[in-house]
């Protein structure tokens, strides 16, 4: 008796589903990358500004707990780095910590395009139209219980502002230019002295930087929650 | 008639009163450097100490370079950009204004109470390529430029203190 046993074959038609399946796959997943890679990224907050600086050397240092909405991170300098920067001996522990806030969005960041010369425009110079980008700096003084000489010019003001929430008063320097330019905070508590340093920038489109209620902000959340 | 002794103690008591006062009087002006500065640029000196000032400031803040102590058009073009960013009069001249502004950017690197001897104030910007830096000296003797390899152009040397007040380029060694 002879049996005989049929091999399996393939079908056409699986053989066709199969391709057709594979391609939807594909063109699922090519499209899906295509409309995410348009997508902002989704923007994290830190409930606590020191979570910026964690893992660095300035994880542990007093900063501020509070920062503007545009600050999305920041970049901690500690006196090693800073005196391996100037190339000369220093002092090293007399120096002060640094922490520069950068600030997000287009009004915030730098448009310059080449270094300065005839190749920009002299309407959109004179616009305001090629600055650097905004940020915020933030220097501790450990062991520091004075404050640097104060500044003095025609277009300076200093006035002293009580903080709400630490109880500390702060000195503030304005370089008032039509209500732009600098924007120094300092002040000292039972650690050390601070200072907060920005820079109320003229854009074509309005102002860019962290304004004077907000520097006030950082420098109150400084002391307030760190019991 | 006053003896000797008296004499010799009112004679030490003008000396100590002499040198307090020549101390508070170096400080004052080394503090006051940056606002009573002349002008620089168009408007005033095209070359120096106070244009290597104005210039170390204006590659931190524009990417201005070389640091050279040479006024340009690139240190006209990079000045107006500054102005007009921090809100001052148009104008491509450092003037007392421009001074004042430029001197604001100054942080310590120091704690303020500890002399740390060499550059010990910074101007930072932070740019798509990289910070951008500036560091001067305050000692006891003057303000002066400490420009960074790279941006200084002869006949600035790096990591070398240029006396912010003299009319040439020149190399000033504060004690601290």
């Amino acid at each position: 008796m002879v049996t005989t046993i049929e091999e399996p074959r393939i079908r056409p038609e699986w053989l066709v589903g199969g391709a057709l399946t594979l391609l939807a796959a594909i063109v699922i997943i090519v499209v899906t990358l295509v409309v995410g890679a348009g997508e902002p990224e989704p923007v994290v907050v830190p409930a606590d500004a020191d979570e910026l600086t964690a893992g660095t050397c300035a994880a542990d240092l007093r900063q501020p707990h509070w920062v503007p909405d545009d600050v999305r991170h920041a970049v901690a300098e500690c006196p090693a780095d800073i005196s391996a920067g100037i190339g000369r001996t220093t002092a090293e522990d007399h120096l002060g910590t640094w922490i520069t806030y950068m600030l997000d969005g287009p009004e915030n960041a730098e448009t310059f395009r080449g270094g300065p010369g005839s190749a920009w425009p002299d309407g959109d110079v004179r616009a305001g139209d090629y600055h650097p980008a905004a940020s915020v700096v933030y220097v501790a003084y450990l062991d520091s219980a004075e404050l640097a000489d104060e500044l003095s010019g025609d277009n300076v003001t200093v006035e002293w502002e009580a903080l709400t929430e630490s109880g500390l008063d702060v000195r503030v320097t304005r370089v008032d230019n039509n209500g732009y330019g600098p924007v120094r905070l300092e002040w000292t508590d039972d650690v050390g002295s601070y200072l907060l340093l920005g820079t109320v920038g003229r854009t074509p489109t309005g102002s860019a930087g962290a304004t004077v209620p907000e520097l006030i902000r950082m420098a109150d959340s400084v002391a307030a929650e760190d019991e | 008639m006053p003896s000797t002794r008296t004499w010799l103690q009112a004679g030490g008591g003008t000396v100590v009163v002499a040198l307090i006062a020549a101390a508070v009087v170096q400080a004052v002006n080394s503090t006051a450097m940056w606002v009573s500065n002349d002008p620089v640029g168009e408007c005033g000196a095209t070359s120096g100490g106070a244009v290597v000032a104005a210039q170390n400031v204006l590659s931190a803040s524009t990417g201005l370079a070389p640091v050279d102590g040479s006024w340009d058009d690139g240190s006209t073009v990079a000045t107006e950009a500054f102005q007009a960013y921090n809100g001052l009069p148009v104008s491509g001249c450092v003037d007392s204004g421009t001074w004042t502004t430029m001197r604001a950017l100054l942080v310590s690197v120091c704690d303020p109470e500890f002399d740390c001897r060499g550059p010990d104030h910074r101007v930072r910007y932070a740019g798509p390529e990289g910070v951008r830096e500036a560091y001067f000296a305050e000692n006891d003797c003057d303000w002066g430029s400490y420009v960074l390899p790279g941006v200084a152009g002869s006949p600035v040397a790096s990591h070398t203190i240029i006396a912010l007040s003299r009319d040439a380029v020149t190399e000033i060694e504060c004690e601290g």
